[in-house]
């Protein structure tokens, strides 16, 4: 299979969870769409090891993953504790500091 | 790693013995002595009792800061080379870079130790998790808790700034832009005051930072599928790094500029420029001010140091294609954060835009591949990055009732006669980012326009020139505002912090003052430091 | 001949103290300022002490340049680099030579002395402290003046001497006139400053360096109108700091000053900083005769003035003001005559050095014994009361006329047989002018010498009904004065004597012989007969006993009024600077509120504007932020692939 198909997939995965995050409100789902494109790079990452015949791409992908784990025990420390001082988990009412 | 990738890639075809690679331990010492306290300070948080839990993590924190630079000073004449199999370059500059961070940083954990000024309380919440205003949290008060957790969270990030200009592939970067900016969303969110605003600034930075970050990772895919190598540089002609790839003009230019594109986006975030500039303001104003301080300096000059090492290392070949855009970026930064600062009339967020402005001024230095553009930037950051940690450290002493930071800058009217000292200080630092002859950021900002000028971009020094003189008017105006007006009858009371804080504030102005009249050490400092490993 | 290149060598051993000169006083000046009241006991002891310690490192200087052969006493000590980025240079350094070496012993041995009569002369003030660290701020920067080995650094010195002369002009700030005075003499000074600092940044622009070695060395093959041009700008800086016409009305408003000043800045040192600067900058002046014509007619024209004014003053401080702008016209007639007249205005100017400040000296005695009154129609008859001051001003006194063998004598002499030698019209025009001079000064000096010592006694009660009781004045102001009267009287014989000074300073300044149309000893004895006219009719009008000086000023011939009034001088900036300044500035409100203003206005409402019209773009939304990055970001990549095609 040729493997461009994967990086037009992979594309199309970023480009939708960047998407995601411009128009979502709640917080756990802009998140969400967030680790969406982490693996839309990661996917991109593993199609370029291949086509490339080397590893590197691959432990790239590893550590991405690990970090993306560190990542969401910050993010979602932080979305609870707002969530649990405002009672609503949407991006939209964190808006004090402004202009 | 790259190369241990290389090398396992090799076991897989010959099935030869897996070598483990070389590390050098001492090359790398600054970075694991900090990283190393970092982990030592989550046991002191796990195992000591509350009550020694400041002094241990304090003491710790000073102690690996002071140990990593007297590492850095140790590696001065290390011959130009790359360690842990090409991962990590150690050149001059980084030393340069390593030792900047840890000398503001130092500073910084001075400010953010601070207890004093509230009466044995620092600038953190009792309790990160607790809700504000809940019972949970005044008991936390009442007991006297501190969020010592703040400590190794700082040598965390501190961990992440000395690896983010040093390292020379896109995975280590990638792991050091994390590194350095996971703690920094926490910490973000744990101010005392003022919590719901601190918990937004965390959330914004958090979310605006992850998507940054994605985009970086993305960059960083593109130009692996582009050179099918994730290093910046690699002399060895069997691995090409990504700037051998560059200069042989490989296949695939538009993966190679979307590449830059996505990559160079993920780092400008970090820098603050235009147009990725949003966070910083209300990051700025929302974290607590002693860490507000320490990242609006320390998390810029790794991030411009990451820069510098993508730009004039991975992809000085194609530098005739992203220079019109950096040259773009500085241009659009110096306006929005000159324009911008004008009508701002809370002290944080004026500062914050003119961290912005003063990005834009360090992006000048980046359209030369240049030795001369190297080093004015590298005279420029810490210069700067010193009168920021001081300005900032002023901003903690002005408080108003109930111990909250009096911000607007209505608040400081009169200040120059209520309280002198600290005035004088904040004009000190105020006139050095106006740009006022024998300051040390006018010296700085010569370096950066005359290095742009022989660079040929003499639009960029205009621009820069307008802009100063725009944002001349507003420093001077808190200045005036300090110094000229009367003070208000129920006006804000100065906190006499301690001597850590005050000898914080003394070095700062100090060293501002100095580099601006014999600047002659740190120019040849920075002259002899700008060598990159490419 | 003028030295044909300008090669200093790197200053080692001894002469690396030359930065040490400099640095005492600074540092005095530093500890008295920041130290603040808690050096209030001490603080004029250790202004003294700055101001002889470093007097005492000049003539160590002095003496290890004697050691050395006459064209190997030029030495450059680099001091530190401002900023070294490619393609600038500010280096600050000191340079060495004769004629710096002579200045240094001229501020810091009067300055000295100044000093220490200070301490008796300030005893009853305050801020005696403040003084003195201002004293020793003025030290400080006439030495980096006098020592700087490029003419940014020399640019720097400048303005040093300037704040410090406005600061001591107006040390007594509770009167107004004295703080009027101040602001005046710190006004005149920028235009001059202007005309300074232009001609740097034409040096800098013309030979791409600020450095003595580059703009010496450069000059002769640069453009000759920009030399002129450069050569003008100097001028103008030099007539603003040395009070020489038009810019001359601020000096004797300067006299607001406490004495001590008077005597150190307006008429021993800084006000000759234009001729240093002249001396100094021979090069550029060499090869422009156009500039040099200029100079010597303003040197005339002030000295004329000078003394004109000086015949009508009666403030006796205003009197003496009046002859230092004369005197100082004199020196700077003798720059502009070229290599002929360079060492002697120099000579001129070290030995007026003496004269006038033990003058200015004598008369702070006198007002320190006169309830502080400075009106010479109310004293008289003094010299039985203040015999050392008596003596000293007398000493002094003849060394001004020119009377031989007194130190005068020498140097004016030189420079009236030097205009005559310039040779043609101008010779002769300038000649006449001097000799002219000479004849004044002797009028009102003696004048001033009659009406002060002589005569009957004309005292009065001062504001408070206490009565005059002239005393002599304490030994601490006694012993500069008669030490400065040496000084007059034998300076001037010492250098003339086997042309010593000319010998001294001729590597410096080249030095070319005149020849004068009228025979050196014929013109000597013509300047004498003229000193003695003078002389006489000063005497016939104020030392014979039948006609007492009236207490109160006669109405005066209208040129007597015209003296009075600085002969229009403040009128004459009126009409042709305030006046026309304010035509212009209507002029130019009416421009500038339909064109500049407008436009000025237009840009601070527009960035207003704008500012607050883009920050509605920072509106909170984290959703907001991150399409702005998701659009930069897009943008990044478009522009790339643009720039790339």
């Amino acid at each position: 299979m040729n493997p461009d198909s994967y990086l037009y997939l992979s594309a199309i995965l970023f480009s939708l969870g960047a998407l995601g995050v411009l128009i979502r409100r709640d917080a756990i789902v802009v998140f969400m769409c967030i680790e969406l494109m982490l693996n839309a790079a990661n996917l991109a990452f593993v199609t370029f090891s291949r086509m490339h015949g080397r590893l590197d791409g691959q432990i790239f992908a590893f550590f991405t993953m690990v970090v993306a784990a560190a990542e969401v025990v910050v993010g979602l420390a932080i979305i609870i504790t707002v969530f649990r001082t405002r009672r609503s988990a949407s991006v939209d009412d964190a808006n004090l500091l402004k202009y | 790693m790259p190369s241990i990738l290389a090398a396992s890639t090799a076991a897989a075809s010959n099935t030869a013995p897996f070598t483990a690679p070389h590390v050098e331990w001492g090359k790398l010492s600054p970075m694991l002595i900090v990283l190393g306290a970092a982990t030592m300070g989550v046991l002191v948080e796990a195992f000591a009792p509350r009550a020694a839990r400041y002094r241990l993590q304090v003491g710790l924190t000073l102690l690996a800061l002071a140990a990593a630079f007297a590492a850095v000073i140790a590696l001065h004449d290390t011959p130009t080379s790359v360690a842990a199999a090409g991962a990590v370059a150690v050149d001059k500059t980084t030393l340069f870079f390593q030792g900047t961070i840890l000398a503001i940083s130092f500073i910084a954990v001075l400010v953010i130790a601070e207890r004093r000024t509230e009466g044995g309380q620092d600038a953190f919440a009792a309790q990160g998790g607790s809700v504000p205003g809940s019972q949970q949290e005044r008991e936390a008060v009442r007991a006297g808790w501190l969020t010592t957790e703040v400590y190794p969270l700082v040598l965390f990030s501190i961990g992440g700034m000395l690896l983010f200009p040093a390292a020379n592939d896109l995975l280590t970067m990638f792991v050091a832009l994390e590194v350095l900016s996971l703690p920094l969303y926490l910490v973000c969110g744990l101010a005392r005051h003022r919590r719901l605003l601190s918990q937004e600034a965390a959330l914004k930075y958090f979310l605006l930072g992850a998507f940054s970050s994605a985009f970086f990772l993305y960059g960083a895919a593109l130009l692996y599928g582009y050179a099918g190598s994730v290093q910046l540089s690699n002399s060895d002609p069997h691995n090409p790094g990504i700037a051998q790839a560059v200069a042989a003009h490989a296949h695939g230019p538009a993966l190679l500029y979307t590449g830059i594109a996505l990559l160079g986006m993920g780092l400008l975030f970090k820098v603050g420029a235009a147009p990725f500039h949003m966070w910083t303001p209300d990051v700025y104003e929302g974290a607590p001010t002693p860490i507000t301080g320490f990242m609006s300096a320390a998390t810029k000059i790794a991030a411009f140091g990451a820069l510098v090492r993508v730009l004039d290392v991975g992809l000085a070949g194609s530098v005739d294609v992203w220079r019109p855009v950096i040259e773009i970026v500085a241009i659009l930064t110096m306006v929005v954060g000159g324009i911008l600062a004008l009508t701002q009339r809370n002290v944080k967020r004026m500062l914050a835009y003119s961290a912005i402005l003063n990005a834009g001024y360090i992006i000048m230095a980046l359209v030369s591949t240049g030795h001369d553009a190297l080093a004015s930037l590298l005279f420029f950051l810490p210069t700067y990055g010193i009168a920021l940690v001081g300005s900032f450290a002023v901003v903690t002493l002005v408080r108003d009732a109930g111990g909250v930071e009096a911000t607007d800058l209505s608040r400081w009217a009169g200040l120059g006669k209520s309280a002198p000292i600290p005035a004088t200080l904040m004009s000190i630092f105020l006139l050095a980012f106006a740009g006022i002859p024998f300051t040390s950021i006018f010296v700085g900002k010569f370096a950066v326009f005359q290095a742009a000028l022989a660079a040929g971009a003499p639009q960029l020094v205009i621009v820069a020139v307008l802009a100063s003189a725009v944002a001349a008017f507003f420093y001077l105006r808190v200045i005036v505002v300090m110094f000229f007006s009367d003070p208000m009858p129920d006006g804000p009371t100065i906190a006499n912090p301690s001597i850590a804080v005050k000898t914080a504030l003394a070095v700062s102005a100090l060293v501002t003052v100095a580099m601006g009249v014999a600047p002659a050490a740190l120019l040849h400092l920075s002259n002899a430091a700008a060598v990159l490993a490419r | 001949m003028p030295p044909s290149t300008y090669a200093p060598v790197a200053a080692t051993g001894v002469f690396t103290l030359t930065a040490w000169v400099v640095a005492l006083p600074m540092i005095g000046a530093a500890i008295l300022l920041l130290g603040g009241k808690r050096t209030n006991a001490w603080g004029h002891l250790l202004g003294c002490l700055a101001a002889l310690g470093s007097f005492a490192l000049g003539a160590v200087l002095f003496f290890s340049l004697l050691g050395k052969p006459g064209d190997a006493r030029s030495y450059d000590q680099h001091v530190y680099t401002w900023i070294p980025v490619p393609g600038f240079s500010a280096d600050a350094g000191f340079h060495l030579d004769q004629l710096s070496m002579t200045f240094v012993l001229l501020i810091t041995g009067v300055g000295s002395l100044i000093h220490i009569y200070s301490v008796g002369y300030m005893a009853h003030d305050d801020n005696r402290r403040k003084f003195f660290a201002y004293l020793n701020l003025f030290l400080a920067a006439m030495l980096v003046l006098v020592l700087a080995n490029n003419y940014l650094l020399l640019y720097a010195g400048w303005e040093g001497v300037g704040l410090a002369s406005y600061l001591l002009i107006g040390f007594w700030q509770h009167k107004p006139s004295a703080a009027v005075a101040a602001k005046k003499a710190f006004i005149v000074n920028r235009v001059g400053d202007v005309g300074l600092s232009i001609a740097v940044m034409l040096m800098y622009t013309t030979f791409g360096g600020f450095a003595f070695t580059d703009v010496f060395n450069k000059a002769p093959g640069a453009d000759r109108d920009t030399i002129l041009g450069i050569g003008l700008m100097l001028l103008l800086g030099a007539c603003a700091k040395s009070a020489q016409f038009p810019l001359q009305s601020w000096l004797l408003d300067a006299m607001e000053g406490p004495t001590p000043v008077s005597a150190l800045i307006h008429a021993a040192t800084m006000v000759t900083a234009g001729v240093y600067l002249i001396v100094r900058s021979h090069v550029i002046f060499d090869i422009s005769p156009n500039a040099r014509l200029l100079v010597t007619i303003v040197g005339a024209i002030t000295l004329m003035m000078g003394a004109i004014i000086g015949c009508a003053k009666d403030d006796i401080k205003k009197a003496l003001a009046g002859s230092t702008m004369s005197q100082i016209g004199y020196m700077v007639l003798g720059a502009g005559l070229g290599p002929i007249g360079y060492v002697f205005a120099i000579m001129h100017l070290v030995t007026h050095g003496f004269f006038k400040a033990g003058l200015f000296l004598g008369a702070g005695s006198v007002m320190h014994g006169m309830n502080d009154d400075v009106d010479m129609r109310h004293y008289g008859a003094l010299r039985k009361y203040m015999p050392v001051t008596y003596v000293t001003f007398g000493l002094g006194y003849l060394a001004i006329i020119g009377c031989p063998p007194f130190s005068g004598f020498w140097s004016k002499d030189k420079i009236i047989e030097a205009a005559f030698a310039q040779g043609g019209t101008s010779g002769w025009v300038l000649g006449c002018t001097a000799l002219l001079g000479a004849l004044i000064t002797a009028f009102y000096m003696t004048r001033v010498m009659l009406m002060t010592f002589f005569g009957e006694k004309r005292w009065v009660e001062d504001e408070q009904g206490h009565e005059a009781h002239p005393h002599e004045s304490p030994k601490s102001m006694t012993i500069p004065m008669i030490l400065l009267a040496v000084g007059s009287v034998f300076a001037g014989g010492l250098f003339s004597i086997g042309s010593s000074f000319a010998n001294w300073l001729e590597p410096v300044t080249g030095r070319a012989e005149g020849h004068s149309p009228i025979n050196t000893t014929v013109l000597s004895v013509i300047t004498l007969v003229a000193v003695a006219l003078g002389v006489g009719y000063a005497w016939r009008l104020y030392g014979t006993r039948t006609r007492p000086v009236p207490a109160l000023a006669p109405a005066g011939s209208p040129l007597t009024r015209a003296a009075r009034r600085d002969l229009y001088g403040d009128a004459f900036n009126e009409a042709a600077f305030m006046r026309t300044g304010q035509w212009l500035t209507r002029l130019l409100v009416y421009f500038d509120l339909r064109g500049v203003d407008g436009v000025v206005n237009g840009v601070a409402a527009g960035l207003g504007g704008s500012s607050s019209r883009f920050r509605r773009l920072q509106n909170g939304f984290v959703r907001s932020y991150a399409l702005s990055m998701f659009g930069g970001a897009a943008l990044l990549i478009a522009a790339l692939l643009l720039v790339k095609a």
